[in-house]
């Protein structure tokens, strides 16, 4: 609680105002000023935030990497299909999160820890940082890669991404913070932007809709890119950050229609430039596509300056940037709201920095320790940014599962408890998930130890 | 209670003017949040769910099952790397 707290007044009896308080009240005035005066596009201006945020952090370095390498690898195809599909599982999820926020005013790390014990707390809050280290890296590498087509190091990498959180911090206002994030997020269409700028054949995308073949290549090739596929569309530090910043918000059962245009406006506009990194990756297709593999996209920038002009190499190089300067602001933040959040101390932007001293450090160190990885010499990233996806794909059931639970407990949740289609597809996106990831992970590992040939 | 009950409460109790000041700003920013947002409520633990002996057991199976996946991939990756 806050430092700053005011002194119990005769007229509210034993409540506590805090800053936090205050500062979520004076956001709240303009919601409710909004909602009276009918106001309906600047209330939906207001309440826009966490659901946009949360989809288009997750159109991060590593998963449009992750859509132009299959786009320049197989073509359209599945793809095309696949990744709105994936988003509007997505939606599912993260609209359960954004609703389990507005109406218990808590986050998920704090509603698990208290409502099913500590032990599930930690473990969950474990995964997060886990997840969140790795996709961290996976973003700074982005970020470099994105750079290195403007022949800059890695230390300018660094520089930014660091530059960027604690500019962010510097507000001391969660208003702030979502807004300086939103207004990087807009630029992920430049993904869009990339896949106009190679003049794709429309009737190629055309004819991918009503034909998904399959990819070709081996089994655990498939798998990998459905687990990664998967990952880079519903992740653990997404279930975390949406919920927990609905509830900084202040965002109440009332919100929650606005709540979910925010969330359904967010998947589409991911879905959106997802498929513009795919398309974009495509043009690669009939030009060598099959030599990016592996590569982590650290190709992708110039193989497109090469096929399709400078501009569009240039685009998708900043959008890269992009992508991983927006995933490290709101990977980070799931971070400090999870350390908050299970210690039990204050984790609000509209906290200062005296009051919330863990959760500002927990935002700033997590992406430090991701940045110091990053200029390790000959430390694995493109590796690690490979497998970040993954990794988000195998640790997720669990976070989902206590999701589907909390979003069910009428204590909680009241009147605003899962209809019977949500629940369905909750439970299916959790078995969808863990076979994937189940199935990449044990075909993995039996070919590491050679029991099947690779 | 009302704003204005609840001033008149506080002349009763004999608050001084600034108090009351302070109260009328303070009673407003109330209005713009549910009592249950402010932060010295949301402090305040939710109780424990009571879960079925199947439930525990089914959620300890998952959290095993995730643990040994992620073994697996971590160990694949260790090996790409070689």
């Amino acid at each position: 609680m806050s430092a700053t707290e005011a002194a119990p007044s005769p007229l509210l009896g034993e409540l506590l105002l805090t800053d936090e308080d205050n500062a979520r009240s004076a956001d709240r005035a303009r919601v409710h000023s909004a909602r009276n005066h009918s106001k309906r596009w600047r209330l939906l201006w207001l309440l826009l935030g966490p659901g946009i945020l949360a989809m288009l952090g997750e159109n991060d370095g590593p998963s449009m990497i992750a859509y132009a390498s299959d786009g320049a690898q197989y073509g359209l195809g599945l793809f095309v299909v696949l990744i709105p599909l994936l988003f509007a599982m997505a939606f599912v999820c993260q609209e359960m999160s954004m609703r389990v926020g507005a109406v218990t005013h808590r986050g998920y790390g704090e509603l698990v820890l208290q409502r099913y014990g500590r032990t599930w707390g930690w473990f969950g809050a474990g995964d997060l940082c886990l997840t969140n280290l790795v996709t961290l890296i996976a973003e700074f590498v982005a970020i470099r890669v994105g750079l290195a087509y403007f022949h800059l190091g890695p230390g300018v990498a660094v520089a930014l991404g660091l530059a960027l959180v604690l500019f962010t911090l510097s507000g001391g206002r969660y208003w702030r913070w979502e807004r300086t994030v939103l207004g990087l997020a807009v630029f992920n269409g430049l993904f869009l932007l990339a896949a106009i700028l190679v003049k794709p054949d429309l009737s190629t995308i055309a004819s991918s809709l009503s034909s998904t073949p399959f990819p070709h290549g081996s089994f655990n090739t498939l798998l990998l890119l459905l687990a990664a596929t998967v990952g880079a569309t519903v992740t653990p530090w997404m279930i975390f950050f949406q919920q927990s910043a609905s509830a900084d918000k202040g965002m109440t059962p009332a919100d929650i229609s606005h709540g979910r245009y925010d969330t359904a406006i967010g998947a589409v506009l991911a879905a959106v430039f997802g498929l513009g990194a795919l398309i974009a990756g495509a043009a690669l297709l009939s030009h060598g596509g099959s030599g990016i593999q592996g590569f982590a996209g650290a190709g992708f920038p110039q193989a497109l300056d090469r096929v399709a002009g400078g501009a569009a190499g240039t685009v998708f190089a900043l959008g890269l940037i992009e992508a991983g300067a927006v995933a490290i602001l709101t990977i980070s933040a799931s971070t400090a709201y999870a350390a908050g959040e299970c210690v039990g101390v204050s984790h609000s932007f509209n906290t200062s920095l005296r009051s919330a001293a863990l959760f500002y450090t927990a935002n700033v160190g997590v992406a430090l320790i991701a940045a110091a990885v990053i200029l390790i010499p000959g430390a694995p990233l493109l590796s690690i940014a490979l497998n970040a996806n993954v990794l988000a794909t195998v640790l997720l059931p669990v976070s989902l599962v206590f999701l589907v639970m909390l979003a069910n407990d009428r204590g909680l949740m009241g009147k605003w408890v899962n209809g019977r289609s949500t629940n369905a597809i909750g439970v299916l996106v959790v078995g969808l998930v863990s076979a994937c990831g189940a199935a990449y992970g044990i075909d993995s590992f039996l070919r590491a130890v050679h029991v099947i040939g690779s | 209670m009302t704003e204005q009950e609840l001033i008149d409460q506080a002349h009763a109790a004999g608050a001084p003017p600034e108090a009351l000041a302070e109260d009328q700003s303070a009673q407003e920013m109330i209005m713009h949040l549910e009592r249950d947002q402010l932060v010295a409520e949301t402090f305040r633990p939710v109780a424990r769910a009571q879960l079925q002996g199947r439930a525990t057991a089914a959620l300890w199976a998952l959290r095993v099952f995730v643990v040994l996946v992620s073994l697996m991939v971590v160990y694949a990756f260790v090996e790409q790397l070689h």
